[in-house]
């Protein structure tokens, strides 16, 4: 810097700041101009010292130096002159340089005039304290060292301060420097104030790449910040490096070994080697390979997942082998939770904890527990087994002697970090006993016994709340709770009483502290039979007299066991009158009656139950029976459970009512039970478990007077009625043509189950085997249901029936409780005999009457008749214009006026003769069935009328070449399928099979012969089935009473049906309903049916 | 078979298992004299054969229980982490005599016995929890005992030896986890396939 530069700032400061200028100031900036021009023009002329600089390394001086004039020798001398103000002081140099002290604040003029020198000029600078700069000495470092297992560098070096003033800052830059060639891997500033001493200074630094793998140098340097230097301040010079390098011998090894690092943290891994290494991984995962000095590798893995247990393996793998290190990466440990401390004895604390989130670390590196007592500035420490399993995370702590309060810290710590958890309890409020132990029990009494147990613990100083549980069989649990004074591990004895004699108890205790914090376990129950009592009352007593009324039977009831106290062993009962007194001592107690003969009917009847202690109050009761003529027996239903019986109130029932039950099936006398209420009451409700649904109970209620029982009521219910089990059994008494008579019988009171409430009866027409036998009670329409409810009624006539008509009768009972099953019946009523011979008779008449009548006309106008239909025919014989050769005409006693010889191929004639042949009035019906009728076939020989037609009719499909070859000739057969029906009943179970067989169209070649019973299928209605008819002019047939009844009778001979057209098919011939058939008019067809066509009602 | 459970392996143990003691133990007096404290049983190189056999029925499974153990890498890189590189392991020569066959038998338990010590003691803070390979290793260090005594006592009852000069496998208290690990995978690989030879040998 030459003086121009030295002298140039106060020269901007002046142009900058010129505005504000005092005169004064104008005219020394003038003066200044001037004598430096002046300056500048001896200096061209002669050279003068110029460039002066000053600088400081300590505030202690300030060292100048100025460059010598051109030509100046080496040993030139320089008179320095230092002004200010007036004061002024010079001195001479050899030298261009010179230390002066610290100048004050303030302006000073400098002049340097070489001596001897008489071609130089003087030079005049103005020295400031702003033209001075401050720059330090470089830091020298004390010590530099290395802690490879944590990767951190020391650093130590001296402040110096006691070269500066006291409280100067300085500020440090320290720099860190890796491998050979000097990357720059941490830059930092230090700040400090020095204190006027000479003070270390230490800082250290974790690298993250491991010390071993590389070569780290650290320099550093100083920035002295002192405020009342106002000159420049500078930075020192770095100080010299010092690097810190792990030994070469070592090869083939990978860093960082064993650390423990948060899970997440950046971990760099490096290997130490001098062979060329390929990859490098951790579990499957490869990770790209940095280059250090050397072959040395490393890694850089981002955000480390935790470790198993036994840690992560990190893996270099060279040519030749695989080398590696393991890291444990985890958690620092949490905060201990749920911290707990109580005591079980008051001897020792416990306290408990949760450690919360798992750390991932195990063995060496797993969490330490330390737990300290503030107050006792005791501490335990949690030791943990090797390999745990289940570990409880417990500590214990010894109870101090007159010490209630305890503060306690648990800290936890592992290699990653500590934490704590801190609690404060008063002991004596948290004790949780153990489980007492050794419980007994001993007798007082009957009613009361002592329970003592043991308990450890040094419990002298509180008191416990102990609670005793005492269950009784088929009682509801009870709890008593008793506060006891605590005592140093002994036994406690607490009292129970009321308790019930002869009771099987079983006792548990458990206990806390009064100050209540928690109950112990309960204790193991511990049963006791308490001792007997004597019976609290005499037993239940009734008595019932023999139907001889000489012998009482005495019945009497258990005494319940709360009311026996202990074990009965015997009953002592007597009988005694005003006169004398009859006993029967000791009766076992499972015997519960006792038989006495009697005299007299006005005996107390006295019961005594004992037991081993003592006899129990007599319970008496009066033998005598009032008798009531005013009684009817009434019936009830109870409510399912139970039967309500009440009655009227009344006074002269000065002791208890008794209501008695049995049922009524068993043998008389029957006694299931008897129940007292008190005189007072109205009403009972009696129930018992014996009472079932469906059955029929007795009920008997006693009014009991001061000497004897009178029976009021007489009830017989049902607690439930049901439907009768069985159907009513019933017979046909009476059959007619349109009438049945039904009776039937009662039901035993056994199935009946219930109040009988009527019968429904159902009938209808049906047969026996067909579908619509079923369901007959379920409302059909075709079924007529008729309901008796006159119980007492045990006929029943059905009128306004068709005559031969099979019906089917169901009969059933109900109650209250539902309806019975049904007994069924097939009933055919008679035929009507009458109608038939008036259906005969009838006709014969008319037709006898029009005969006589016709003859007796014929007669009387027989001449007008033959005159009119008949005139005299002249002979042609007579006849002139016809004369006919005589031998033609004579001798043929065959020849006739006419003769039709008929075209069709049917064998009926009609003949005309005059002569021997005698006149025929009606057809002659020629018929083979009518020639060979069916054995035992009823038919009438007017029902066998056939005509003949075309071939005849094939039997059984099998054809008849003989027939085929009549050939034009066709027969029709009609065979009588009358049935034999007989009126009598067939009784049958509703049940029975239904033979499932149908009518309808049968295959024409295997028509089963036993198919009667389908067949009826088709009756009745025959013309309206659409079924298979014969291809052949059905009109032109002959029937025999198709609809006939008697065709469906399923035990009718075989029938067999023929076409006349075809032979070998079989059809139901369909009744013509044209009145004008002739056909129609057969004699083969009943007379029933005009009688019998009703509706099928 | 109790009797020598009771008797002989606990004064062994105490004689030589000692973890981590590497150096060899007293050379054998020429002339001292051989007493055991039980007599030998008389089928005991039957049993020999039988434990020898039950070893290695076992070798594996503890091979395959220990390396899985130790995580990834070992199960995918066995060449390299757990080949049976062990180089001071006590030779045997199956060709050599009885006498020769049992010494060395004896030696190479004596070293199994100790490394599988080091590898339970290592395991039990590395694995914990590792209930499995704990007791299967233990397994295999209570019959290597038996061996040990009966090959003992079958040297001793008809060879008249004494002592055999043994030799341990290093000490890995002081190495790192991994180098701990890595050695006892070794030594287990070493251990199923000598083992094998073993049992085939007798």
């Amino acid at each position: 810097m030459g003086m121009a530069s030295c002298l140039g700032r106060p020269t901007r400061m002046a142009a900058s700041e010129g505005m504000r200028m005092t005169a004064h100031f104008r005219w020394f900036l003038s003066t200044f101009i001037l004598l430096y021009l002046m300056n500048q023009v001896n200096s061209q002329k002669k050279g003068g010292p110029r460039d002066v600089k000053c600088v400081t390394s300590d505030l202690q001086a300030w060292d100048c130096s100025w460059r010598a004039p051109s030509g100046a020798g080496r040993g030139a001398l320089y008179d320095v002159c230092i002004q200010n103000g007036s004061h002024s002081s010079c001195y001479q140099l050899g030298k261009t340089s010179t230390k002066i002290p610290p100048l004050n604040p303030g302006q000073y003029e400098i002049t340097i005039s070489p001596l001897h020198d008489f071609g130089s000029s003087i030079s005049k600078f103005i020295l400031n304290e702003k033209n001075v700069s401050l720059i330090p000495d470089p830091p020298e470092i004390l010590r530099l060292s290395a802690n490879f297992s944590t990767s951190t560098l020391h650093l130590e070096w001296s402040d110096k301060g006691s070269a500066f003033p006291r409280h100067t800052n300085v500020i440090w830059e320290i720099k860190v420097l890796r491998k050979e060639n000097m990357e720059l891997v941490k830059l930092e500033t230090y700040n400090t104030t020095l204190n006027g001493e000479d003070t270390v200074l230490r800082w250290s630094w974790a690298s993250d790449l491991p010390l071993e793998c590389a070569t780290h140098s650290v320099g550093l340097r100083r920035y002295v910040d002192d405020a009342r230097f106002s000159g420049r301040k500078e930075w020192s010079d770095w100080s010299p490096l010092q690097s810190i390098s792990w030994s070469t011998d070592i090869q083939n090894k990978v860093f960082p070994q064993d650390k423990v690092v948060p899970v997440g943290s950046d971990v760099t891994f490096c290997f130490v080697t001098q062979e060329e290494v390929s990859s490098a991984q951790i579990s499957y995962a490869k990770y790209p390979l940095i280059h250090l000095d050397g072959e040395n590798v490393a890694i850089k893995v981002h955000n480390i997942s935790a470790s198993i247990s036994s840690g992560t393996n990190v893996v270099f793998m060279t040519n030749k082998d695989m080398y590696g290190t393991v890291i444990f990466a985890g958690y620092p440990p949490d905060i201990p939770q749920k911290l707990n401390c109580e005591t079980y004895d008051l001897k020792e604390i416990i306290c408990t904890w949760d450690p919360g989130r798992p750390t991932a670390l195990v063995g060496p590196r797993s969490t330490s527990y330390t737990l300290f007592e503030s107050f006792s500035g005791e501490s335990v420490k949690f030791k943990r087994v090797e390999a745990p399993i289940n570990e409880s995370y417990q500590l214990l702590f010894q109870v101090l002697p007159n010490q209630e309060i305890y503060n306690f810290t648990l800290n936890a710590r592992n290699p990653l970090g500590q934490s704590e958890s801190t609690i404060f309890i008063n002991v004596t409020e948290k004790v949780y006993p153990r489980t007492p132990t050794s419980v007994r029990v001993k007798d007082i009494n009957s009613t009361a016994v002592t329970l003592s147990w043991h308990l450890p613990g040094n419990f002298a100083k509180i008191k416990l709340l102990c609670q005793v549980e005492i269950n009784k069989a088929n009682s509801v649990r009870e709890l008593r709770t008793v506060t006891v004074k605590g005592v140093d591990n002994s036994n406690y004895l607490i009292a129970v009483d009321k308790l019930s004699p002869y009771t099987v108890y079983a006792f548990r205790i458990r206990c806390s502290s009064e100050t209540f914090w928690k109950w112990s376990k309960w204790s193991n129950e511990k049963q006791y039979l308490t001792t007997e009592a004597i019976p609290s009352k005499g037993p239940d007593t009734w008595r019932e007299w023999r139907s001889d009324g000489k012998n009482l039977i005495i019945y009497w009831k258990p005494l319940p066991v709360n009311e026996a106290n202990g074990k009965i062993l015997f009953y002592n009962v007597s009988c005694s009158s005003e006169e004398k007194t009859q006993s029967l001592s000791e009766i076992p107690d499972p015997q519960h009656k006792a038989e006495i003969q009697l005299d007299r009917h006005d005996y107390i009847i006295s019961v005594v139950a004992k037991n081993s202690v003592g006899s129990s109050p007599p319970s008496r009761i009066a033998s005598m029976e009032i008798p009531n003529d005013d009684l009817k027996v009434e019936q009830t239903v109870g409510m399912g459970n139970g039967i309500v019986l009440t009655w009227n109130y009344d006074p002269n029932m000065t002791c208890d009512y008794v209501i008695k039950w049995c049922n009524t099936s068993q043998p008389q006398p029957c006694l299931m039970d008897w129940k007292k209420v008190p005189a007072d009451s109205t009403e009972a409700v009696i129930q018992s478990d014996q009472f079932r649904p469906g059955v029929r109970y007795h009920f008997f209620l006693y009014g009991c007077r001061n000497h004897g029982y009178q029976l009021l009521r007489s009830v017989i219910g049902y607690v439930e009625e049901l439907a009768p089990t069985v159907a009513p059994n019933f017979t046909v008494e009476d059959t007619s043509a349109d009438s049945i008579l039904v009776k039937w019988e009662d039901i035993p009171v056994e199935e009946l189950r219930g109040f009988l409430r009527g019968y429904v009866f159902y009938f209808e027409k049906g047969e026996r085997d067909t579908s619509k036998m079923r369901g007959l009670e379920s409302g059909r329409s075709d079924v007529k249901v008729k309901n008796i409810t006159d119980i007492s009624q045990k006929t029943l006539r059905i009128a306004d029936l068709q005559g031969k008509t099979s019906y089917h009768l169901v009969l059933r009972a109900y109650t209250d409780g539902g309806l019975g099953p049904g007994k069924g019946m097939f009933v055919v009523t008679k035929e009507n005999s009458v109608g038939l011979i008036i259906a005969i008779l009838i006709p014969v008449a008319v037709a006898v009457i029009v005969g006589v009548v016709t003859s007796v006309l014929c007669y009387r106008k027989r001449e007008w008749i033959k005159e009119t239909f008949y005139p005299d025919i002249p002979n042609p014989e007579n006849c002139k214009a016809l004369q006919f050769q005589k031998a033609v005409c004579e001798g043929s006693s065959a020849l006739k006026t006419l003769e039709m010889n008929p075209c069709t191929p049917n064998n009926v004639e009609v003949l005309e003769t005059r002569m021997a042949v005698p006149k025929i009035e009606d057809t002659e019906i020629i018929s083979p069935v009518a020639e060979h009728p069916p054995d035992g076939s009823e038919a009438e020989p007017e029902s066998h009328l056939a005509v003949s037609y075309c071939p005849p009719v094939i039997e059984e499909e099998i054809p008849n070449p003989g027939a085929e070859e009549a050939g034009g000739t066709a027969q029709v057969v009609y065979i009588d399928v009358q049935s034999m029906y007989q009126p009598q009943a067939k009784p049958e179970a509703e049940q029975d099979a239904d033979p499932g067989a149908g009518g309808g169209y049968k295959p024409q070649m295997h028509l089963p012969v036993t198919s009667a019973g389908d067949e009826a299928a088709a009756e009745g209605d025959l013309e309206k089935t659409a079924g298979y008819r014969p291809q052949a002019n059905v009109n032109a047939w002959t029937l025999v009473s198709p609809d006939s009844p008697r065709s469906t009778d399923s035990n009718s001979d075989v029938v067999s049906f023929g076409s006349p057209c075809s032979i070998n098919s079989r059809q139901f011939l369909i009744p013509p309903k044209d009145e004008d058939s002739p056909r129609s008019n057969g004699g083969g067809w009943s007379f029933t049916n005009f009688f019998q066509n009703k509706p099928n009602d | 078979m109790k009797v020598l459970a009771a008797g002989v392996v606990p004064l062994l143990l105490v004689l030589h298992w000692k973890h981590g003691a590497g150096s060899p133990l007293p050379i054998t007096p020429v002339n001292a004299t051989c007493v055991t404290r039980h007599p030998c049983h008389s089928n005991l190189m039957s049993q020999i054969r039988n434990q020898l056999v039950q070893l290695n029925s076992s070798a594996n499974a503890l091979f395959i229980l220990y390396y899985t153990a130790q995580g990834e890498p070992f199960p995918s890189n066995l060449d390299k982490l757990c080949g049976p590189n062990v180089t001071d392991f006590p030779p045997f020569h199956p060709n050599g005599t009885e006498k020769a066959r049992l010494v060395e038998l004896y030696r190479i338990i004596a070293y199994l016995g100790a490394s599988l010590g080091n590898i339970t003691r290592d395991q039990r803070t590395l694995n914990p929890h590792a209930v499995g390979l704990h007791g299967k290793l233990n397994a295999t260090a209570d019959t290597l005992r038996g061996l040990l005594s009966n090959v003992h006592c079958r040297l001793c009852s008809k060879y008249h030896v004494a002592r055999v000069e043994v030799a341990y496998g290093p000490d890995t208290s002081d190495k790192d986890v991994f180098q701990k690990k890595k050695m006892g995978c070794q030594l287990l690989g070493k251990y199923k396939q000598v083992i094998a030879l073993l049992a085939q040998a007798f």
